[in-house]
């Protein structure tokens, strides 16, 4: 028996609510690893709110302010705290859309949930209950991602601790898992596994294809398997579809070898949003996916 | 011949045991000698309850003690091999996805006798004891309702 399958609502009177859930459309959460200027991250919203708009998919504006775990110290780190909050403020404002940052201080929690619809925790994070109190302490819903060196059943504990602080608004999200060193895999049965604890699911194809610092003292990638992965997962249930994009990729500020061009965004939200619709047309025909007794 | 002698001597007992006279209630265990959980439990932690009370069912009640549903030594065994899931994955699932919420019972104030019957017709070791309002009273086990009919007290773990 796995939890009730809770919806979550996303975003404030000021912006676009999304919805995120059992039998709800596909949303997608997207846009610059980091925010790297006013001007760069207003215009890749214009232009990613332009593509949605056009397929007639919700979004969520993701990007962040400071980049803790980079591989080096010589990585761009961010703009801070400040000052990359008070871009997401406006742009939220501008096109009225949800915006969300994830934050690796729990100093900076509180911050964070003023400005950003959804707060997230980063992978690597993701059992600290620090990090955990402080992002429930927001009241805003969490994006919670699975750390690489987490199984899926796993997370169920930082969900409790999650809950044990008065947070009940959660989206989990896999982002691969380790195998072996610098390399991850996805395993689509997190999907499902995750989906038991009650709380939709996302998809991040972006950072599953990374290569965690596989060229010394920066990340790799092999961003030609992201339309693969995205089409696996979103057959496989996920509620969220989450990308990182960038109009020039090999010049990104961060993460420049998993960023999505974005000329690529349509055909892949277009695919991923066909397979949502099919997917939950198969759930009306034919009922739960359950065929075992035992889950 | 001691075997003989043995027999003998319960029967007397047993005998002179008017089985009629004790009740359910008279026999049960109380609620802090059996395992009880909440139905937030995990597998792992039911375990562990079970093996503190050295019994092999757990009694699985909501916030405001009613009976839920029971797991027994037999569902484990049962779930080990149908389910084949890690089992650090299983050591974290909800109790209650896998107990039974079909169990039997019986009520306290019912003759002990009706209590052995139920067990031994569906050849169970245990019986949870709730009220008409199915809050969880305790636990009928199998060894302290004999104790009682052979008129002998026993430890109860």
């Amino acid at each position: 028996m796995a939890s009730q399958s809770k919806t979550i609502l996303i975003g404030s009177d000021e912006v676009k609510q999304v919805k995120v859930g059992k039998n709800e459309p596909l949303v997608f959460i997207g846009g610059p690893c980091a925010i790297e200027s006013r001007d760069h991250a207003f215009m890749m919203a214009e232009k990613i709110q332009t593509i949605c708009q056009r397929i007639g998919i919700d979004w969520i504006y993701k990007s962040c302010y400071d980049k803790d775990c980079r591989s080096s110290p010589k990585s761009f780190h961010g703009l801070g705290l400040d000052h990359g909050l008070s871009i997401l403020n406006d742009l939220k404002k501008q096109f009225k859309i949800p915006v969300v940052s994830d934050f690796s201080d729990p100093a900076w929690a509180k911050a964070t949930g003023e400005v950003c619809d959804l707060v997230q925790v980063p992978a690597y994070l993701c059992r600290q209950t620090s990090i955990l109190r402080a992002a429930a302490l927001t009241s805003k819903p969490v994006h919670l991602k699975k750390g690489q060196y987490m199984s899926p059943w796993n997370m169920k504990n930082s969900v409790r601790k999650l809950e044990s602080f008065g947070c009940h608004k959660i989206l989990l999200t896999d982002r691969g898992s380790f195998f072996g060193y610098n390399q991850l895999v996805n395993d689509m049965t997190s999907f499902p596994i995750m989906k038991r604890t009650g709380y939709p699911v996302c998809f991040d194809a972006t950072h599953s294809i990374q290569m965690p610092t596989s060229m010394g003292d920066v990340s790799g990638g092999q961003r030609e398997f992201i339309p693969f992965l995205v089409r696996a997962a979103t057959a496989c249930g996920i509620n969220a579809l989450f990308m990182e994009v960038h109009n020039d990729p090999p010049n990104a500020l961060s993460d420049p070898n998993t960023v999505l061009d974005i000329q690529y965004l349509e055909q892949i939200l277009n695919q991923a949003k066909t397979l949502h619709e099919l997917r939950l047309s198969f759930d009306q025909l034919y009922g739960e996916d359950n065929v075992h007794k035992y889950k | 011949m001691n075997y003989g002698y043995l027999l003998i001597n319960y029967t007397e007992k047993i005998m002179s045991t008017n089985i009629n006279n004790i009740l359910v209630s008279d026999v049960m265990l109380a609620t802090d000698s059996f395992p009880i959980v909440s139905q937030y439990h995990l597998i792992r932690e039911t375990l562990e309850t079970m093996n503190k009370f050295k019994l092999g069912i757990a009694c699985i009640v909501d916030s405001n003690n009613k009976l839920l549903a029971v797991i027994t030594d037999g569902d484990l065994r049962r779930i080990l091999l149908a389910s084949q899931k890690p089992l650090a994955s299983f050591f974290v699932d909800d109790v209650l996805d896998y107990s039974s919420s079909y169990f039997k019972f019986v009520e306290p104030n019912l003759p002990l006798k009706v209590g052995i019957d139920i067990m031994g017709n569906h050849k169970i070791w245990d019986l949870p004891v709730v009220d008409n309002d199915g809050s969880l009273l305790g636990l009928l086990h199998l060894h302290p309702a004999i104790n009682a009919v052979i008129n002998k007290t026993m430890p109860i773990s």
